[in-house]
């Protein structure tokens, strides 16, 4: 899809079926730099579906994680850059992910995406094991990523369709008034 | 939806306003001129007390202060 595209659809991204545990996007700040590219920082709610006995351990208010994420569009240079890092209350672990949507070089129609995550652990040592879980799960959510934004983009297609078919009717009803009341 | 329940429909009014002008003006390089600044400025105000209320432990935004913890607010 076109860069133009992608970039709207990222934008509206949340909610979407493949990432049910988004439960709540809210805009912290947006501003136009002097360079004229957007700032945004956004907070993002997610909900794990933690089991019943761990959240009576640490209560209901803390079953939410928080990702802060801060996103930069430049529509002269056609790039956006998101950055976002989880605040959670726990802060044992902490993942930072950098996502930059680019024209593609040789195909205008299309958009790269190139997606690294950082994953820090303190505190309490965890296996190597579930850091290697955690980078499966971050590669498989990638693909997820590109999948929500296909269905972001669909969304918005159809409303545009829904929207020209209702104004079309719209526009027939009044012509067809407007004749008879001539007559 | 929004952090904050009750500011879930300014969220949404200001959203609307935000993408179209977001697609028809910005990404066509027509940046000037801001119509949502103030559906941005409710809707703002709610999230700010919404995120103070549940405490939430946001780092590196002026509206928050440099300092975490309770803060003196006269106004």
């Amino acid at each position: 899809h076109p860069w133009e595209t992608v970039t709207m659809a990222a934008m509206q991204k949340y909610p979407n079926p493949m990432n049910p545990s988004v439960v709540g996007v809210d805009v912290l700040d947006r501003h136009v730099d002097p360079g004229g590219k957007l700032h945004s920082h956004r907070l993002l709610s997610t909900e794990w579906g933690i089991p019943a006995i761990v959240k009576s351990l640490i209560g209901t208010c803390r079953t939410k994680t928080y990702v802060q994420e801060h996103s930069v569009v430049d529509p002269v240079k056609k790039t956006m850059e998101l950055k976002s890092s989880n605040i959670s209350f726990t802060n044992l672990v902490s993942v930072d992910e950098r996502l930059v949507y680019k024209p593609h070089p040789h195909e205008p129609d299309k958009t790269i995406l190139t997606q690294e995550a950082i994953i820090s652990v303190k505190g309490v040592s965890l296996s190597s094991y579930l850091e290697g879980l955690m980078a499966n799960t971050i590669s498989s959510n990638a693909k997820k990523g590109r999948e929500a934004l296909e269905w972001v983009i669909n969304r918005l297609n159809a409303e545009i369709e829904e929207f020209t078919a209702s104004a079309r009717g719209t526009m027939r009803n009044s012509m067809a008034a407007a004749a008879f009341v001539e007559k | 939806n929004s952090v904050g329940e009750a500011c879930t429909e300014l969220k949404r009014e200001y959203d609307q306003c935000f993408n179209r002008w977001f697609a028809e003006k910005f990404l066509r390089g027509e940046s000037a001129g801001d119509p949502c600044g103030q559906l941005f400025k409710r809707y703002q105000l709610c999230v700010q007390k919404a995120i103070k209320e549940k405490d939430i432990p946001i780092e590196g935004l002026e509206f928050m202060g440099p300092s975490k913890g309770k803060t003196e607010n006269s106004s």
